[in-house]
């Protein structure tokens, strides 16, 4: 049977939506704001040890030899592992590109400081904390490959030597015919771009309880996972058992933006359960782990990117050379944050061709992690400046170049040089109503006053896409290859009439419970208050993905939708058996399945669902007791990637445009944001006050890549960043609070037209701030093409000239 | 190393007599002492906030307060906010949820906690003392507008409850 998906609210089966596209509370905050959320570290188990970990402080030493009996013996110690059980136990970790990874632990050598190199579980934290004290390891130090340069040198020490190169992936991507465009063009702006580490940084850190059953070779591992299934597939592989035999509770998280790590937390946790007889094994990350070597160091790149330009200001072509300096190896998955420009490479713009040259290089440097947004940030940043750069040379208003680029509405679905195709979109309406909000003429004037005065303000102007709900297909040049990301939910109804809807991910805080809810009683037309919404274990859920790539809110509301139809399929059949009418005479609307031909015979859900587990007499042959259905979605319409990675990859494509007023002060080198305005339009807004906070969520993260966020290393590869005193997170001091508006052009092909909204802002802050920089620069004929553009930074530009002239 | 000191602390009125040992952290005896999970942990170097707690009425940061060090005093926590009898959440806690101010929660009864003080002290606050007050607490996940909407709504159905 084939089930339609509604693209529009208003096609469900309820003539008054209480909820979807309303900005209801969310269910998942009573508990929260009560303190009562089982948060990992909340949890104990009977008989529990704790876990400490021994990391490296060389950034790439051999291990000469651990030491480990003055641990064992110390007070509380049950059991150490180090390399030698972890090349006795496990294989390397799945990485992309493949065969680019690291054991859980040190095995042989040391790749980065904060690389684990031994463990201790004891009955408590603060007693494995103390035997840490007492392993001693020999270390034999190499010489450590700091950046891309000296990693691709020759004779460059490697970082993998049975690999016998520094060079992870090299991929050449030419889409049209780019050298046409660049030899005819009037203009060719280029320019080099540094975009320094950032990363996610929740507010949690990773933890986890692993339990290693012994006599059934099974593992359970609870813990803050963001991608259940995958993680238990991960773990199957790297800890050698069958995927059946590992069972992942995902706990709700105190965030996650991609950047959660957990890989080698839970495979540590699981060898020390292993060899302390089966004990569960409690490993919570604290910071100063999760900043040295956690899954939270992200994009460490150097761009070399040029437009080709038209007289009157028409892009024609787009050039992108990139390096990416992936750390000590790929288990982050490096590739997909590398390829995931593909799905919108040119941005908003009309620009006919585009080549993309990407090269992935080894350091000893942490191992890169996904980061909302996902490569992009750092990419739109290259465009959008660029574009000002264009601006600037060919004396036009940075807001009209690019409305002239922009692609029309009516030329929806548009298909990018890259290969993605954009479903809908009105980026003229969205610059308008921004540009509208802020009041640009006004801003304009106020920038030439300042300016008047000697100071230094700028406005930025910036759009992008945000391709939303991502396919594996996205990925497949790059060694990921799939297409189709699977996301289940069952949905159940019990005798009175109370909705039970399974899905296999957690919280995390996007509020994709709520979105769920508002859906499922919607379209049955229930109280929300009715509907509970639950976690499945990933032994049991249906095949899932959960949070990641801004696919959730949309995949489960497809999921709903289908689940939705299934039972309403099913119910119609029931009531149609029981009032011995024609199934086609019955319909469920406002949650009551009745004949439309008399209305007044019906029945409601709780009717039914009792019927259907009380009453098999009744039931039509064919009909199992069971009022539930399971529904898997999947984008629809997605295809396999030609030899140039072109694709229908990501579902959706929202768009944003953000305007940014800031000023530099000339004595301290900070940039002061004076005004902030977003108006974006990510189609049906299921929950506005969700996406609200997206928005304003994203704004924030960009701040801090854009300002002040940055993973420091000194020349010998030491990581200078361990602290929150070191790496600057912003606070309510440096986020503006910002000025919205939306606008809404529903997705024509996704569930009731919404569009992926969670990474938007975070792909639009850091360009929109750096152009507003380098527009206040722009009278000291200066240019600031490196993140962050900190105090520090900015000052030293702003002062080189005294420098050189003292 | 675990030579054990008696200490005596009163939490959410609740009092507590325990050996603990004189390394413990506050946040570390509440959350796995005395099961109070509410109090989060996000930095243990006292930058965060999300382990805000009220000592004696002001605000601290559990994880660099040792629990011997609240020996003799009075701590309130996230999980005396609720009404104890009904369950109903406080001004301060509904209007958290009622202005979406939290994402992932887990910063929020650091939030929620600076929030109580600062409105005790100063019940009709403009918006500079409330970033003034919240400027020593990290939220990754709202970027702090919901946070500033949901103090102001407390601070006024706090006033109008008091008055009314
Ligand atoms: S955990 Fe105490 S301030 Fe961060
Ligand atoms: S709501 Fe997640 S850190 Fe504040």
């Amino acid at each position: 049977m084939a089930i339609e998906i509604h693209t529009l609210p208003e096609h469900m089966p309820n003539d008054a939506l209480r909820y979807v596209g309303k900005p209801v509370n969310r269910v998942e905050d009573p508990a929260l704001v009560s303190g009562t959320v089982q948060f990992i570290d909340n949890l104990s188990l009977p008989g529990m040890l704790h876990c400490a970990i021994l990391r490296s402080p060389h950034p790439h030493a051999r291990i000469v030899s651990v030491d480990v009996s003055a641990a064992l013996a110390a007070e509380g110690v049950v059991a150490v592992i180090s390399g030698e059980d972890v090349k006795r136990w496990c294989v390397p970790g799945f990485t992309a590109p493949e065969g680019w990874g690291n054991y859980c632990m040190a095995v042989d050598k040391v790749r980065f400081v904060g690389e684990p190199v031994a463990a201790v579980a004891a009955t408590s934290r603060y007693l494995a904390e103390d035997a840490l004290e007492l392993l001693h390891i020999e270390y034999e130090t190499l010489t450590p490959v700091c950046n891309p340069e000296q990693a691709m040198a020759p004779d460059a020490p490697v970082v993998f030597e049975e690999r016998g190169t520094n060079v992870m992936l090299h991929r050449d991507y030419t889409w049209g015919e780019v050298d046409r465009v660049f030899a005819e063009a009037d203009h060719i702006i280029s320019r080099r771009f540094r975009w320094n580490r950032v990363g996610a940084n929740p507010t949690e850190t990773f933890g986890c309880i692993c339990q290693w059953d012994l006599a059934d070779n099974s593992l359970t591992c609870h813990g803050a996972y963001q991608t259940p299934r995958f993680m238990a597939i991960g773990r199957a592989a790297s800890l050698q058992l069958p995927a059946n035999r590992v069972r992942i509770v995902t706990h709700p998280q105190g965030g996650g933006f991609g950047g959660k790590g957990g890989p080698r937390g839970t495979d540590i946790a699981a060898l020390l359960s292993r060899k302390s007889n089966g004990r569960p094994v409690k490993y919570i990350e604290d910071r100063m782990e999760y900043l040295l070597a956690g899954g939270g160091q992200s994009w460490d790149r150097y761009y070399d990117a040029a437009l080709a330009v038209k007289a009157d200001g028409t892009v024609t072509g787009f050039r992108v050379h990139l390096v990416d300096d992936q750390g000590a190896g790929a288990e982050g998955y490096g590739t997909i944050s590398a390829a995931k420009p593909l799905a919108a490479f040119t941005g908003n713009y009309r620009i006919e061709a585009a080549s993309y040259d990407l090269t992935l290089v080894a350091t000893n440097r942490a191992p890169t992690y996904p980061y909302r947004g996902y490569g992009p940030p750092p990419h739109n940043l290259v465009l959008e400046s660029l574009m000002d750069c264009t601006a600037r040379e060919l004396g036009m208003d940075p807001a009209e170049l690019r409305r002239q680029n922009f692609i029309r509405p009516e030329q929806f679905p548009y298909t990018v040089p890259s290969g993605n195709e954009y479903d809908s979109g009105n980026y003229e309406a969205v610059l308008d109503r921004v540009l509208e909000i802020a009041d640009y003429p006004a801003l304009r004037a106020r920038q030439a006053a300042a300016r008047a005065e000697g100071r230094l303000v700028g406005i930025g102007v910036v759009g992008t896409v945000e391709p939303g709900v991502f396919d594996w297909n996205a990925y497949a040049t790059v060694g990921v290859p799939g297409v189709g990301v699977p996301e289940g939910v069952k949905v159940g109804l019990d005798v009175f009439g109370n909705v039970s809807v399974a899905v296999g991910f957690s919280l995390q805080g996007q509020g994709q419970f709520t979105v769920a809810a508002q859906v499922v009683a919607d379209y049955l037309g229930v109280d929300m208050a009715q509907v509970k919404i639950s976690t499945a274990s990933s032994d049991v859920a249906l095949p899932h993905f959960g949070q990641g790539g801004s696919r959730l809110g949309v995949a489960v509301t497809g999921a709903i939708l289908g689940a939705c139809e299934k039972l309403n399929a099913m119910f119609c059949k029931v009531v149609a058996h029981v009032m011995q009418a024609p199934e086609e005479s019955i319909v469920l609307r406002n949650g009551r399945l009745y004949r439309v031909d008399a209305p007044e015979h019906g029945m409601s859900l709780a009717e039914i669902a009792g019927l259907m587990l009380s009453r098999s007499d009744l039931l039509p042959p064919g009909v199992e007791p069971c009022p539930e259905a399971t529904y898997v979605w999947t984008s629809p319409n997605r295809n396999a990637p030609d030899d140039q990675g072109r694709c229908r990859s990501y579902l959706t494509a929202a768009n944003a445009t953000h305007v940014a007023l800031v000023e530099i002060d000339r004595d301290t080198g900070r940039t002061h944001i004076l005004d902030y305005c977003i108006v974006d339009d990510c189609g049906t807004r299921l929950n506005p006050a969700n996406v609200e906070g997206q928005l304003q969520g994203g704004v924030a993260q960009g701040v801090g890549a854009a300002l002040y966020e940055e993973y420091v290393y000194n020349d010998e590869c030491q990581p200078l960043v361990s602290t929150f005193v070191d790496y600057l997170m912003p606070t309510i001091h440096e986020v503006p609070m910002t000025r919205k508006d939306h606008i809404v052009t529903p997705s024509p092909v996704s569930p009731l037209g919404a569009k992926g909204c969670g990474e938007g802002a975070m792909h639009t802050t850091p360009a929109t701030i750096l152009c507003a920089i380098n527009d206040a620069l722009a009278p000291l004929g200066k240019e600031m093409l490196e993140t962050p553009a900190s105090p520090h930074r900015l000052w030293k530009l702003l002062h080189e000239d005294q420098a050189t002239s003292a | 190393m675990s030579s054990k000191q008696r200490i005596e602390v009163r939490v959410n009125g609740t009092r507590y007599v325990r050996e603990v040992e004189a390394r413990l952290t506050l946040a570390d005896f509440l959350r796995h002492e005395l099961s109070l999970g509410g109090t989060h942990v996000g930095c243990e170097h006292g930058i965060c906030g999300a382990c805000t707690v009220l000592i004696n009425d002001q605000s601290a940061r559990s994880c660099l307060t040792l629990a011997v060090q609240a020996d003799d005093c009075d701590i309130t926590t996230v999980e005396n906010l609720r009404n104890p009898e009904t369950g109903a959440l406080h001004p301060i806690q509904q209007s958290f949820v009622d202005a979406h101010g939290l994402q992932c929660g887990f910063c929020t009864p650091g939030f929620m906690m600076t929030t109580l003080e600062l409105l005790r002290e100063n019940p009709d606050p403009s918006d500079e003392q409330i970033k003034e007050a919240l400027g020593g607490n990290l939220c990754r996940c709202t970027g702090y507008q919901s946070i500033m909407d949901s103090v102001r709504l407390a601070a006024q159905r706090m006033k109008s409850s008091t008055l009314g």
